[in-house]
């Protein structure tokens, strides 16, 4: 708006306002150049990666040939999505997906949380550097050495596992062929791999409580374990709950190499995801289309996640994300 | 109620020792502040009495029971602290009540006893509301709420009024003074602040460095501070310190004499400090009083009362004086006297009072 | 491009004394041409132009082939070589004038009838007598390499010799266990039981591994000792060729045979039990752990083993004859295939399109076929008495393979028809007594599938229907085999499903396609 304040009252045209909009712009963005400037790698970065990529999406509708790019292949409309549904594979795959993502929601978002909560209950503080360390390490390991661990540990023949089934009398299981056993196998390797490192923004969040909270607390007689209930979790709750709002929002992205390399056609009834079926189906046999028309089909289903959860998190406890 | 009994307390960090042997007695329904520049160890002492803090030597006891080892919960003390402590997620009540849950209080009994607490502090029309909708006497008095409710033996407060303005500051002074009287439970009270330490205190300790240097009443600390820091600490604005010499008959400053109530007693030639509380200087000459010539650079008017910043030899010095609704006579200001039994000597090596024979 | 020039004219000067460069009969332009080429491959990720190979063939042809591979991952390791290069090269929108890969049939196949590849049929008709010579005496490859529009896109790598894989036991333990060389099915589970129960590695434990492989679709080849078909070509889980229809060994009543008695064999021990995960060091590690017993496995690699003999007292693993099945029918279903999908192919950019295939055609003459397989001779081989015989310092400087892809011999992203002659060199006794006795039974070998090329609705009835029965077949075998259900409870409702899933019409277009290719 125009500041009225500056000048005296006086019949401008619109001219007038116009030229006068401009000079102050120009002269906002001479005066603040550099602010700018920041800000544009990221501008950048979000264009190239992310908003010039969505032109591409639209192949999830069009017969897309490389050759032909994504201009010359003509349009078919909802073929491809018509072909996923069809399928009763992709809709095990999406189950699977739902499925996995919810005991990963369910053992492995508290996981880091609890860890968390355990380190800050550490006085002793070479012993917490230490057990902190040895719990982020997992996470700086490629899935496919972490695979080839887990394979390990769970073979028949030599597997730690089997080892101590073996001295508590019972038979060796083969883990990995059978299909009950990927889900807990798949969500303890994630949480095994992923807890320490995600307790990082949780043990941040604790470092930033007030400490005189708990001095207060102390003193009016609280127990660790009462602190940690009434003070410590409460405290963490919003950066809690901003966690989850992003963790549903990558609900339909299970960790697509370590399924593929821990799994089987015997446990893929367990174990197929979306990401796995689309590049067993689609990337393997060049069908970019259908792959891009599942990609698409999880944006939409993760979008309306985060908005639910933003909302229902916004409503009930006054955090959200945006 | 029961007091508090400090014996050679003394708190290392490592090797680092920061309180060095404090002996402090505060008796019953005793208000005592804790008073000193930042990093003296009044907030360890605090806290060592709170027990948030170990006592690495000494003794402490509340209402006679030794405490050096006993929980914090069992000392039967409550503390405000200087950023309120109130739980964000919780509101007044519920702040107030955190405390008595923790300690298993009936609901009802809790209940009554916030809603009677809340009424002493004004609180009861915000009971439901959380910290953030507060405003900072608020919070301030939701601090102090919680420690009531719990009907200490000892209350602790550790710079509860920093926080605020000086307008509030004022205002919330007055009010713990008030529930102090109300109440009547032993507080001891830390600050930074000295003009807090004279309001509030019925006894103030100044501290310095990890020592005690005085314990008295306000009075008592304003007119005999026991050497030259507490002197230069308590007063607004704080007693003048001037080097000079004793002669045998008074003291020379600056090249001028002034006379002392006392005998000198074969102290002449000592290197002293001599201090002049800005307040006890007189525009006219009076009965005792020495004259001292000045340079005025600034009149400060306070309403009734004005400063006089002064150069007086080397030294620059403040002065105090009376305005009667206006300044104009002061600006004229050439010399100064001050009383010859309101002149206080310290010792220039080691800052001590001198007293100066009969 | 003067500085490649020098070189080749420096080498050149060289190779005068060398008799062949000296007439020109086999030169297709006097002016050197340049032509552009993407050429990438697990083994080398783009085309070397100072490959000495290369510069042999500059010489003799004229034609230089210049590099200009895009999406290559020069980390070897990382760089598979498939597709994805090819992909890149064309989402960069630029063809180069020779396109070279593996798995390149299905890629030309399909972006060639779009205009992006050469059609190759009137072109070899006319100026690659080499080539035409060659297709006339196996129009059966002719076929198979032709997209469905009837046009040949690419000119393939056609490996030679006949073997791939073969049974191999441990000859060491049958003779320590007064076992005799397993003849039939019963006899081999027999010794396979012995292994696992009579400790022939003598360590006190049950911890031999009787039947273990690389890839564990292997086992399921194992069917084939009960009269069943697994594997169609050389490429797992694939369709087969019997009598001129389009079957599958899954559905078969052989492979429901199979897989009870596999399943039995899995319960018993005789199977590895970590068959599905041990993954492609189970060779590596079963057998220089003293554990495993016998496999199915490539010839040349396998026999190589049997330098372990210096760390493992007498240790001898040898190939022997398929078991025979109860019906009394050997057959090795694995074999070297005619036809790869790998070669090269000319990009729709390609100006010099006539002289292309002349080069092309080059590395089918007697003169071009021996640059390919042998690589330049007095460099890498001699001629002695007419054949081509590598330097003995040459097959002493680390795997042979590897040399020869260093030096630009035996490129797979090159159309070229290998020789024999050139592996039989270096194979171990052990690998050559192995061939001898396959050879001794002439009708061990059947027909490999050579796929099809399908016109645009088969491929779609293909991608809808195909991934998804492949993928179930795969659950329900495994299954079977780790005992998870019972394969003669579940194989009605097994092959209802699969005709639920749209397996009548998946015959239908691939026989369809069959029929259009090979003439049926």
């Amino acid at each position: 708006m125009v500041d009225q304040t500056s000048s005296p009252p006086k019949v401008r045209t619109d001219e007038a306002l116009k030229t006068d909009r401009l000079t102050r712009t120009l002269d906002h963005f001479r005066r603040e150049w550099q602010i700018y400037a920041m800000l544009l790698p990221t501008i950048i970065w979000f264009v190239v990666f992310l908003y010039k990529p969505m032109y591409g999406l639209q192949i999830a509708f069009k017969d897309y040939s490389i050759f032909r790019g994504v201009q010359g292949s003509p349009w078919i409309g909802l073929e491809h999505f018509q072909t996923l549904f069809a399928n009763d594979s992709f809709i095990r795959a999406v189950r699977n997906t739902i499925t996995i993502s919810f005991y990963n929601l369910l053992f492995g978002f508290p996981a880091p949380i609890i860890l968390a909560l355990m380190f800050n209950e550490i006085l002793h503080a070479t012993y917490k550097r230490t057990a902190q360390t040895i719990v982020y390490l997992p996470h700086f390991i490629s899935s496919v050495i972490i695979a080839g661990i887990v394979i390990t540990a769970f073979s028949p023949t030599v597997g730690v596992i089997n080892t101590v089934l073996g001295w508590l009398g019972m038979d060796s299981i083969y883990f990995l062929t059978q299909p009950e056993w990927f889900r807990p196998i798949f969500v303890g390797t994630g949480i095994w791999q992923e807890a320490g490192f995600g307790s990082i923004v949780f043990l941040a969040a604790i470092a930033g409580v007030n400490p005189s909270l708990y001095e207060s607390a102390v003193v009016d007689g609280a127990n660790r374990w009462q602190m940690m209930w009434k003070i410590t979790i409460p405290s963490i709750l919003p950066t809690i709950l901003i966690m989850l709002i992003i963790r549903i929002g990558n609900v339909m992205e299970v960790s697509f190499e370590l399924v593929i390399l821990l799994y089987q056609p015997a446990t893929y009834e367990t174990a197929d995801v979306v990401n796995t079926w689309v590049y067993r189906q689609g990337l393997q046999s060049g069908q970019y289309d259908l792959a891009a028309a599942a990609g698409l089909f999880n944006a939409v289903v993760a979008f309306v996640l985060v908005m639910t959860a933003n909302t229902l998190s916004r409503r009930f406890s006054r955090t959200s994300l945006w | 109620m029961a007091g508090v009994s400090l014996r050679s307390i003394i708190k290392r960090y490592g090797a680092l020792q920061v309180v060095h042997g404090i002996d402090l007695e505060v008796a019953e329904q005793e208000f005592v502040v804790l008073v000193g520049p930042s990093g003296c160890g009044k907030s360890t002492t605090l806290r060592m009495i709170a027990g948030l803090e170990d006592i690495s030597e000494g003794e402490l006891s509340i209402d006679g029971r030794f405490m050096n080892r006993v929980a914090p919960k069992d000392r039967d003390v409550a503390m405000v602290f200087q950023n309120y402590a109130l739980y964000p997620h919780l509101n007044v009540a519920d702040n107030m009540a955190f405390g008595l849950r923790i300690r298993r209080m009936p609901k009802d009994q809790i209940a009554t006893t916030i809603s009677e607490t809340a009424e002493i502090l004004g609180l009861t029309d915000y009971l439901d509301r959380r910290p953030a909708d507060l405003s900072g006497g608020q919070r301030q008095r939701v601090a102090m709420g919680r420690a009531i409710v719990r009907h200490p033996k000892v209350f602790l407060f550790d710079e509860p009024l920093s926080n605020l303005d000086a307008k509030l500051r004022t205002q919330m002074r007055a009010e713990i003074k008030r529930l102090h009287n109300r109440l009547g439970v032993t507080s001891i009270y830390v600050t930074h602040d000295q003009v807090e330490a004279m309001t509030l205190a019925d006894r103030i300790v100044v501290m310095n460095d990890g020592r005690i240097e005085q314990v008295g009443t306000p009075m008592e600390l304003f007119n005999n501070p026991v050497n030259t820091f507490v002197a230069g600490f308590l007063g607004s604005p704080p007693m003048n310190q001037v080097k000079g010499v004793l002669t045998e008959t008074g003291a020379r400053i600056g090249g001028m004499d002034v006379s002392l109530n006392g005998a000198i007693n074969g102290h002449a030639g000592r290197d002293v400090i001599v201090g002049i509380r800005p307040e006890h200087v007189m525009l006219e000459p009076g009965d005792a009083t020495s004259s001292l010539p000045i340079e005025l650079d600034l009149v400060e008017p306070l309403g009734s009362e004005a400063l006089l910043h002064a150069r007086f030899g080397q030294d620059n010095m403040v002065f105090k004086a009376d305005t009667n609704g206006e300044i104009a006579h002061l600006s004229g200001v050439k010399q100064v006297h001050v009383p010859a039994d309101l002149i206080k000597l310290f010792d220039a090596e080691t800052g001590r009072a001198l007293e100066l024979g009969a | 491009m003067k500085r490649l020039s020098l070189i080749a004219g420096a080498l050149a000067t060289t190779m005068m004394a060398s008799p062949v460069l000296a007439d020109g009969h086999l030169r297709i332009s006097e002016e050197p041409i340049e032509l552009t080429i993407q050429m990438n491959h697990a083994r080398y990720p783009i085309y070397e132009e100072d490959w000495p190979v290369e510069q042999v063939a500059r010489e003799l042809t004229g034609i230089h082939l210049i590099n200009d591979t895009v999406g290559a991952n020069m980390r070897t390791d990382e760089n598979t070589g498939r597709t994805e290069a090819l992909n890149l090269m064309l989402a960069s929108g630029n063809i180069p004038d020779i396109v070279g890969s593996s798995r390149i049939r299905d890629f030309v196949n399909q972006y060639g009838p779009e205009g992006a590849f050469v059609p190759l049929n009137d072109l070899i008709a006319e100026h690659a007598p080499n080539i035409a010579a060659y297709y006339a005496t196996r129009p059966d490859i002719e076929a198979a390499v032709k997209a469905s529009d009837g046009q040949m896109y690419y000119i393939p790598y056609l490996p030679d010799g006949k073997y791939g894989r073969a049974y191999w036991i441990r000859t060491d333990w049958l003779d320590k266990l007064g076992l005799d060389m397993p003849e039939t099915v019963e006899e081999y589970e027999a010794v396979l039981r012995a292994f696992k129960t009579q400790d022939p590695n003598g360590n006190g434990l049950a911890d031999e591994v009787p039947f273990f492989a690389r890839q564990w679709p292997e086992v399921v080849r194992l069917v084939t000792l009960w009269d069943g078909r697994a594997h169609g070509s050389d490429t797992y889980h694939d369709f087969m060729i019997e009598d001129g229809k389009i079957g599958h060994g899954y559905v078969g009543e052989g492979y429901r045979e199979g897989i009870k008695n596999l399943a039995r064999w899995y319960d018993e021990g005789l199977i590895d039990a970590e068959i599905f995960t041990r993954g492609s060091s189970a060779r590596d590690f079963l057998l220089s752990e003293n554990l495993g017993g016998s496999t199915h496995d490539w010839f040349a690699s396998t026999s190589g083993y049997n330098r372990l003999s210096a760390d493992i007292d007498g240790f001898e693993f040898k190939a022997f004859l398929p078991p025979a099945s109860p019906s009394g029918r050997r057959i090795e279903e694995h074999r070297r295939i005619l036809v790869k999908p790998d070669g090269w192919a000319i990009g729709f950019e390609n100006e010099h399109v006539v002289e292309t295939i002349k080069y092309f055609d080059f590395w089918f003459t007697e003169e071009g076929r021996r640059l390919a397989n042998f690589g330049v001779e007095g460099m890498h081989y001699d001629m002695i008495d007419g054949k081509a015989i590598f330097k003995q310092e040459f097959l002493d400087a680390g795997p042979v393979n590897r040399s020869l892809y260093q030096v630009g011999a035996q490129l797979q992203g090159r159309g070229y028809f290998q020789d024999y002659n050139y592996e039989i060199q270096w194979s171990n006794e052990f690998a050559l007594e192995g061939i001898a006795l396959y050879d001794t039974m002439p009708d061990l070998l059947i027909p490999d599938f050579l796929g099809v090329a399908f016109n645009a609705d088969e491929q779609k009835v293909y991608d809808r229907t195909w991934g998804t029965i492949r993928d179930y077949m795969l659950e329900r075998q495994q299954s079977w085999i780790l005992g998870n259900g019972d394969v003669e409870a579940d194989w009605d409702g097994y092959i209802a499903q699969i005709k639920s899933m749209g397996w009548d019409e998946l015959i239908g277009v691939m026989q369809s396609a069959y029929d259009r290719q090979y003439g049926g």
